[in-house]
């Protein structure tokens, strides 16, 4: 809830109108990005991402599982978000369901690609041990902890920065020789093997407020929307997900150009995101 | 399980009996909450938020219009625990343990000087491992001092436990589902009175006075930590305001 007086709401309006937001950024251009990584010990990857006041920590679990018998080569990922009433008094209780699942649902949408499997951030097959019978189960759980706008890019984001952050124990398994049997899988200690995080994509929110645009909405701004474009963008600069929120209906248009700019954006935040990733991992060590 | 070794007295662990784990605690951690504070017993870790004074929002949960309504909500994080279990929302600990901190916090905060208003106290687990009331009560603390939320005094917690014939300090999560009792404690340490008292199991009287006497200790110890914390985030804004 943000409660905002007629001259306040004109102030933010007026400001994006004319390319200069409240906090002094420009349109396109996003908060202040910190990223650390291995802050939750017992979980197999974890990073605590801040945009601006917006703080997130995601972590990643992995645990042993039996594949899909419809997909039988292919280990199954699912993210859940919490929305913490630490981040705002009104997610108290069951306040925050509506809101965690809907944030829930487009990182799902956005990262794990159709029900096959198919054009998932993460190469499912990479997650099979044995055909049919064991695989690994990731759990991505994302935490709100303090909340200022933009919670899906900054959630996306932290996602990002823990699965490149996990290690995957290596197993060893021993097959006996009835092939109906359940094999022996023997969990190493010591070996972890890394994933390819490279095609998981960014989220880019493009808000609009008024006639224009912006990126990294603050809850302030976020209030003053008529309807938000979220784009899911890998490196290669390849759309992955979409979701439109907000009331007001969008030319087409408008959505093809929002597409092209939240491409253009998300290649630099990338970038931006990869570098902050290799400094949070150097300072780690 | 031997949870005190014989020749050498540590515990599995490596602290010594009446050793605490190490504190952390920071003040100001989430941006838009009124005051907020992070606080960690070794590798239990613990976010409080508190939001207020401000006008009450359900006005049927107001019982006393003369005096601050005070609300306490604990809630873990899906990684907290070691296994990852879905658990719903609002279950009985929970439940018991948000009811715990707020009585433990209404103890302190001068509710007289707040009619008409409400305060909420939010905790979230981030780690869990052992003695999370504790850490959540300490955390409350901090935040509500970073309120500017008037208080009778600093409230501590800490747990104490009696296992193989030794009272032990603050345990952590093997040696708190050893079954052996767990006296958690909470005091006004200043004004040197408990707050907060709870035991599982036996123990003779004469062994209860020793262990909660131990964990009354713990409280001093935290309290004269939160102190330092608060003082050092002072001098910070003194510092900032030039």
């Amino acid at each position: 809830m943000v409660g905002l007086s007629e001259g306040e709401k004109h102030f933010i309006r007026g400001g994006i109108a004319q390319g200069i937001r409240t906090d002094g950024r420009r349109r396109l251009q996003f908060r202040a990005l910190s990223v650390e990584t291995g802050v939750i010990p017992q979980a197999n990857g974890s990073a605590r991402v801040r945009l601006g006041a917006t703080e997130i920590i995601a972590s990643v679990k992995a645990e042993l599982g039996k594949p899909n018998i419809l997909h039988p080569d292919k280990g199954k990922v699912s993210i859940f978000v919490d929305c913490s009433p630490t981040a705002e008094p009104t997610f108290e209780g069951r306040g925050s369901e509506e809101l965690s699942t809907e944030l829930s649902v487009a990182l799902q949408r956005c990262l794990l690609g159709g029900k096959s499997g198919a054009g998932a951030a993460i190469d499912l097959s990479s997650l099979i041990i044995v055909e049919g019978k064991v695989c690994w189960d990731l759990y991505i759980d994302g935490l709100v902890v303090s909340s200022d706008g933009n919670l899906l890019d900054a959630l996306a984001a932290a996602i990002k920065v823990a699965l490149s952050n996990t290690g995957i124990p290596k197993v060893n398994v021993s097959l006996s020789a009835a092939s109906d049997e359940e094999p022996e899988v023997d969990v190493s200690n010591e070996e972890f093997l890394q994933f390819d995080t490279s095609s998981v994509p960014v989220i880019v929110t493009l808000t609009k407020v008024g006639q224009h645009y912006i990126v990294d909405a603050t809850s302030e701004e976020e209030s003053q929307m008529s309807s938000a474009v979220s784009v899911s963008v890998n490196r290669n600069g390849q759309v992955c997900g979409l979701t439109k929120r907000g009331g007001a209906g969008l030319d087409p248009s408008v959505i093809f150009d929002m597409i092209s700019v939240a491409k253009h954006v998300s290649q630099q935040f990338i970038a931006h995101l990869d570098s902050k990733i290799s400094a949070a991992e150097a300072a780690a060590e | 399980m031997e949870f005190v070794d014989a020749l050498t007295g540590f515990r599995v662990d490596g602290r010594r009996p009446n050793e605490m784990r190490k504190l952390k605690g920071e003040v100001g951690v989430v941006a838009r909450a009124d005051g907020s504070a992070l606080f960690e017993m070794g590798n239990t870790r613990v976010i409080a938020a508190v939001y207020g004074p401000r006008e009450v929002q359900n006005k049927g949960q107001q019982v006393n219009s003369k005096e601050a309504l005070v609300r306490c909500e604990y809630r873990m994080a899906e990684f907290s625990t070691g296994d990852r279990r879905r658990k719903p929302k609002g279950d009985r600990r929970s439940t018991e343990i948000s009811l715990v901190i707020r009585q433990t916090m209404e103890a302190s905060i001068l509710t007289e000087l707040m009619p008409r208003s409400q305060i909420d106290i939010f905790v979230q687990v981030l780690q869990a491992d052992g003695g999370t009331r504790s850490a959540c009560i300490n955390a409350a603390t901090l935040a509500l001092a970073d309120a500017g939320i008037p208080m009778r005094d600093i409230v501590t917690s800490c747990s104490a436990g009696y296992l193989c014939s030794t009272p032990l300090l603050d345990l952590n999560y093997v040696e708190d589902s050893a079954g052996g009792p767990d006296v958690t404690v909470g005091i006004l340490a200043k004004m040197d009175k408990v707050t907060l008292l709870q035991m599982d199991a036996k123990l003779p009287m004469d062994t209860f006075e020793n262990v909660m006497g131990l964990a009354i200790e713990g409280c001093k110890a935290i309290a004269t930590h939160i102190r330092e914390v608060l003082l050092e985030n002072t001098k910070r804004l003194e510092c900032q305001r030039g």
